[in-house]
């Protein structure tokens, strides 16, 4: 049996977790902010990971591959309107797309 | 161990804060593959090998190739955190930060400072019963009941209702032939609460009505399956015997079959008798008492007792055989399929009184359990569990697919080609001006201002 129980864990996804939010909130660089997304939902799969194994279902892992799933997909539309934006643009800074602000 | 997870950790956070630091956006997206390559480490430390493999393949396969792909075809490794506009997101960013950290801290620590314990869910234990006691009219047993109670406290006890046994025991006589030649399920274990019961047996002598009750106590251990096996001893009475079952998967290539000897009479043995099929080559071969040129699989298996052995993949004629020798009963061009949990249970078939007696080995089946976060168990949870989730992620897939191809397809850039064009066209400034600028001459001033000519006064 593995001798690390879940608090380290949950320590360690708590803190990538606010690494990403950090870097969401500070980096103005689009792409830096989708990967800053990306270790949110990284962190979050392995809180997931770490109940799993804590209660002994495989359930947990099916929602972290669903979780896979959706970041695949919300990276490729993501990287889409990126590239986009930048051929309109010539800058991905996200703080030049203000063109919706009231 | 913790040493391990202390590196792995350190390095995965270490790689985190790089990425986030890092100004050159090819250098963060290369820390965030190391980040990720943690993650999958911790998986394979969580016992989640398959999520490990995934997370390398997608992620840091997949993910992080589209994402370097698109920092480099747009140039953008260097974009600056410009801007200044926005400086106060930073401080304020960091406030959210440590706020968060205090909330998701706080029970963690006092949960860890507290002795409180978290409920674990009901510790399962899977039981089936097998019934071997031979019944019909010329045998004196016959099991009319049987019921489970489990001891909640010293004083109150708990009946558990156990739908799957019920079949199985009401009025049976052999039960153990009801699967006979046919693939039963491990739908033939009933999940039960782990604990100690008392297991209850009503027989009667034939004529239903006597109704003595045999009763014994039987403890199941969590995440564990037994048989329970109820059969004649050698001295007519009923005895029940707890049998633990190996479910976990056989090793790979192989088959698992256990024999169960429920003949009080006879001590059973399984043997591989070749090219042989009946009972005559056996006994001609083996000279009636040597078992000598034949493979014994299972040696003089005693009354009420369970063994198991892996059997390769192939084809096989078996034959279970008595301590003298004698042959009981023969599988013929009997097929190991790799990957079954087979019980044979060998069992006397009721009979008129006197006949010679005939035996059956009657067949139980379980499926075998798969490891934790093994392909297998996380497939069979996905597509059996979740089919549905899994088709509307399908179809979520699809419309991503659609959508990136939609963004991406060359007439969209023409669009926005033309829209650029059509905003420089769209103007609010005065005709003249957009002249000016259409025909690279100002009309406005120099030579080409239309001059009053004296007497061409204004009108007022």
């Amino acid at each position: 049996m593995n001798p690390i129980g879940t608090e380290p864990y949950i320590v360690l996804s708590m803190v990538l977790f606010l690494m990403g939010a950090l870097g969401v909130l500070m980096r103005r660089n689009a792409i830096l902010l989708f990967m800053s997304v990306e270790l949110m939902l990284n962190s979050a799969n392995l809180a997931l990971v770490a109940f799993a194994r804590e209660w002994g279902q495989v359930n947990g892992h099916v929602f972290v591959f669903f979780v896979m799933t959706v970041a695949a997909a919300e990276v490729a539309i993501g990287l889409a309107l990126i590239v986009n934006i930048f051929r309109e643009r010539q800058s991905i800074n996200i703080d030049d797309l203000q063109q919706m602000r009231g | 161990m913790e040493w391990l997870f202390l590196v792995v950790s350190i390095v995965a956070v270490g790689a985190a804060g790089m990425m986030l630091t890092r100004q050159n956006a090819v250098h963060s997206a290369l820390f965030l593959i190391v980040n990720f390559g943690c993650v999958a480490f911790l998986y394979l430390m969580l016992d989640a090998p398959f999520l490990a493999m995934v997370q390398v393949t997608v992620y840091t396969g997949a993910i992080m190739v589209l994402f370097l792909f698109v920092i480099m075809l747009l140039g953008a490794e260097t974009t600056t955190d410009s801007s200044g506009r926005m400086r106060w997101l930073g401080l304020a960013g960091s406030l959210v930060a440590v706020a968060l950290l205090v909330i998701f801290a706080f029970p963690i620590a006092s949960d860890m400072l507290g002795d409180e314990t978290i409920e674990r869910g009901d510790a399962r234990a899977s039981l089936r019963l097998i019934n071997a006691v031979p019944g019909g009219e010329a045998q004196e047993f016959r099991v009319l009941e049987m019921g489970f109670e489990m001891p909640l406290t010293d004083e109150v006890t708990a009946s558990v209702g156990l739908a799957g046994l019920e079949d199985a025991s009401v009025g049976a006589t052999i039960t153990a032939v009801r699967y006979n030649d046919e693939r039963a399920s491990s739908r033939d274990y009933t999940d039960l609460q782990a604990g100690d019961y008392t297991v209850s047996a009503t027989v009667s002598d034939g004529s239903y009505q006597s109704g003595e009750v045999y009763s014994a106590v039987v403890s199941l251990a969590p995440e564990s399956a037994h048989t329970l096996l109820l059969y004649q001893n050698a001295d007519d009475l009923l005895e029940f015997t707890l049998l633990e079952d190996d479910i976990k998967a056989p090793s790979v290539g192989t088959m698992r079959l256990s024999l169960v000897n429920s003949l009080a009479d006879k001590q059973v043995s399984l043997v591989d008798i070749g090219q042989y099929t009946t009972i005559r080559s056996l006994c001609e071969d083996a000279a009636c008492g040597s078992l000598l040129p034949h493979r014994v699989l299972i040696d003089q298996l005693p009354l009420g007792d369970q063994v198991s052995m892996e059997l390769d993949e192939g084809d096989y004629n078996l034959a279970f055989v008595d301590q003298d020798y004698n042959a009981l009963r023969i599988l013929a061009g009997y097929q190991a399929e790799r990957g079954v949990i087979e019980t044979r249970v060998l069992a006397r078939e009721p009979g008129p009184p006197g006949s010679q007696p005939a035996y059956r080995a009657a067949v139980y089946n379980a499926f075998a359990v798969p490891a934790f976060g093994s392909p297998e168990a996380v497939g069979q949870v996905l597509f059996i569990d979740y089919v549905l989730p899994v088709m509307l992620v399908g179809v979520l897939l699809l419309v991503a697919l659609i959508g990136v191809i939609v963004l991406a397809r060359p007439d969209a850039l023409a669009q926005a080609e033309r829209r650029r064009i059509n905003r420089r066209r769209r103007v609010n400034r005065p005709l003249v001006s957009v002249i000016a600028q259409q025909t690279g001459a100002d009309v406005l001033s120099g030579e080409y201002m239309p001059k009053l000519k004296p007497g061409d006064e204004p009108a007022d």
